[in-house]
């Protein structure tokens, strides 16, 4: 009679933050033998580096701006001013409150086995952590993504801020050249224009925010240019960095034309990489440096090691990472009743004022599957709140197809990432415009918006 | 440029582990360069730029498999000299 493999753990999760954290604690709970490994602080980088401390920052940062333009409501407010070591403790609290950074008790009250150290796998059912051979009939790869510097002359030799060390300034610098005009580069640059700094905004696309529909790159691009002083470079090219002084001197190439601007500091945006580095080969695991390839189950090539969250290369939010946990801890408990993500309704934030939320496809999006679509805009300046609240930069942006099923929403107002979650159960139930429009809408609400562009839909 | 203390898992644990040694591993890049007719100067400095970025690839990994090391050394050697590393890379099955 053949032997048993025995190995020590059913299930090994390598990396403790969104895309691991669900699934260690699921299958734990379904009475399996659980280990994680993290590498770095227990959490992962939302809790830890990104999300939590980068919001924590925005609400204090957008309270400070509203408050310091409060004359129009007949509020004194020129003695206003804030201290960065303070808004830095208010930062650390409020990542200490989340309970998921630095969790490391957490999973052992659950039952799980927990290891800090980088994991290399060894065979396909055994890894090393700082020596220690562990072994798993499963696995879960969550090991997330990291910020890569683009391949500019001269930044190997200066030393550049990333949206995870920008966060840990003793100050705000006085200058910032960002590069990389996406979410975080957009949430970063107005954080730090807030409190003072000048910043430059540079993407070689044709305008920031290019994942978003056009309307709200040049919605944004012209709120941080005259509200907050921002210079937005689109269709720049960085071309070298170079020290000069205390600070740097960047130069960049526009529309033909090269030119130079000296600053504080640089700050990397342009994007994340799938942290891959993890001996995948020697468990057959097939994968690019775009991602770890996964069938509809989000198991690997090698059918017993499973990946979630950031490592896949496709999405970088935190609520899909925990969706993909979540549906792996299913059917590694369950193989025989397998579950596959559903993508179709996954909202997109950034926490910049006003707020800009997307969910469903986009009209790009539309155009490059030729679908058949119809759209309606709702500028927030025909919506009662906007007067009571003397905010008129925004709008709600439905997309239906021709049946009026709605296929995408984009919604840039106060307030937009509660606002989208209406939108986002009529993305994923099928829901009509005239359904939407046909729903009661409180008055005096930003979501009024939504029930405008909605009726506009309605024939 | 010298490494830490790491140890080489090899044959997937079929065989002693060992530890890495920068020595050889240079004398390996050195010896396919070599074998690809490269001159003697080029070899050994390709084979130094090698070492020096299989190093940095291991400071943070305490063990790795001999596999591991040689997929790592063949893709930074790609860089230098894509013939030679077409030769470590398929040596076993070059006769």
């Amino acid at each position: 009679m053949a032997k048993k493999v025995t190995f020590d753990y059913d299930l090994i999760v390598i990396g403790s933050g969104a895309g691991g954290s669900a699934a260690a604690t699921l299958a734990a709970r379904a009475g399996k033998k659980v280990a994680i490994v993290e590498a770095d602080t227990f959490g992962g980088d939302s809790p830890n580096w990104s999300d939590v401390p980068t919001k924590a920052l925005l609400h204090a940062a957008q309270l400070y701006d509203e408050a310091r333009h409060g004359a129009r409501f007949g509020l004194r407010s020129s003695t206003l001013g804030y201290n960065y070591p303070s808004l830095r403790t208010w930062k650390e609290l409020a990542v200490q409150r989340t309970g998921a950074g630095g969790n490391k008790n957490y999973y052992e009250k659950e039952g799980i086995a927990t290891f800090t150290g980088v994991a290399h796998f060894l065979t396909p059912h055994e890894i090393s952590v700082n020596r220690r051979h562990l072994s798993a009939s499963h696995f879960l790869v969550a090991t997330g993504s990291h910020w890569v510097a683009p391949n500019i002359q001269g930044l190997d030799d200066v030393p550049y801020l990333t949206p995870r060390t920008i966060l840990e300034a003793m100050r705000p610098p006085k200058s910032l050249y960002i590069i990389g005009a996406g979410t975080v580069g957009v949430e970063i640059a107005q954080l730090m224009a807030i409190f003072g700094t000048k910043v430059y905004l540079c993407d070689i696309a044709s305008r920031i925010l290019p994942s978003e529909d056009e309307e709200v790159g040049t919605l944004m691009e012209r709120v941080l240019r005259e509200q907050k002083g921002v210079t937005s470079l689109t269709q720049t090219r960085t071309l070298s960095v170079i020290k000069d002084g205390i600070g740097k001197r960047v130069t960049y190439s526009r529309g033909g034309v090269e030119k130079s601007v000296k600053v504080d500091e640089v700050l990397i945006a342009t994007g994340r990489m799938p942290s891959v580095d993890l001996g995948l080969e020697n468990a057959s695991v097939s994968y690019t440096p775009k991602g770890i390839s996964v069938d509809a189950y989000l198991q690997t090539s090698a059918r017993h090691i499973f990946a979630a969250g950031d490592v896949l290369g496709h999405n970088n939010h935190t609520h899909t990472a925990l969706l993909e946990s979540q549906i792996a801890a299913h059917n590694f408990i369950h193989p025989k009743s397998k579950l596959s993500p559903d993508y179709t309704a996954t909202p997109r934030l950034t926490f910049t004022h006003p707020g800009i939320a997307s969910v469903g496809l986009s009209e790009d999006d539309c155009i490059k599957r030729d679908l058949a679509i119809n759209k309606a805009i709702a500028p927030l300046n025909i919506i009662a709140r906007s007067n009571t609240s003397d905010f008129r930069d925004g709008f709600a942006k439905i997309i239906t197809d021709k049946r009026g099923v709605i296929l995408g929403a984009t919604i840039v107002a106060p307030h937009a990432s509660e606002i989208i979650h209406e939108l986002t159960l009529a993305v994923k139930y099928g829901l009509t415009a005239s359904e939407v429009a046909s729903t009661p809408h409180a008055f005096l609400s930003w979501s009024e918006a939504v029930r405008v562009a909605a009726s506009k839909l309605v024939r | 440029m010298s490494a830490k203390a790491i140890d080489i898992i090899k044959r997937e644990g079929r065989r002693p582990s060992e530890s890495f040694q920068r020595e050889k591993l240079h004398a390996s890049i050195r010896a396919a360069c070599l074998s690809v007719r490269s001159p003697e100067g080029v070899a050994d400095t390709t084979a130094t730029n090698v070492c020096n970025a299989v190093i940095i690839w291991l400071e943070t990994k305490p063990e790795v498999t001999s596999a591991d090391l040689r997929r790592k050394a063949t893709e930074t050697l790609e860089s230098f000299h894509p013939e030679a590393a077409y030769l470590y890379k398929h040596h076993r099955l070059v006769i």
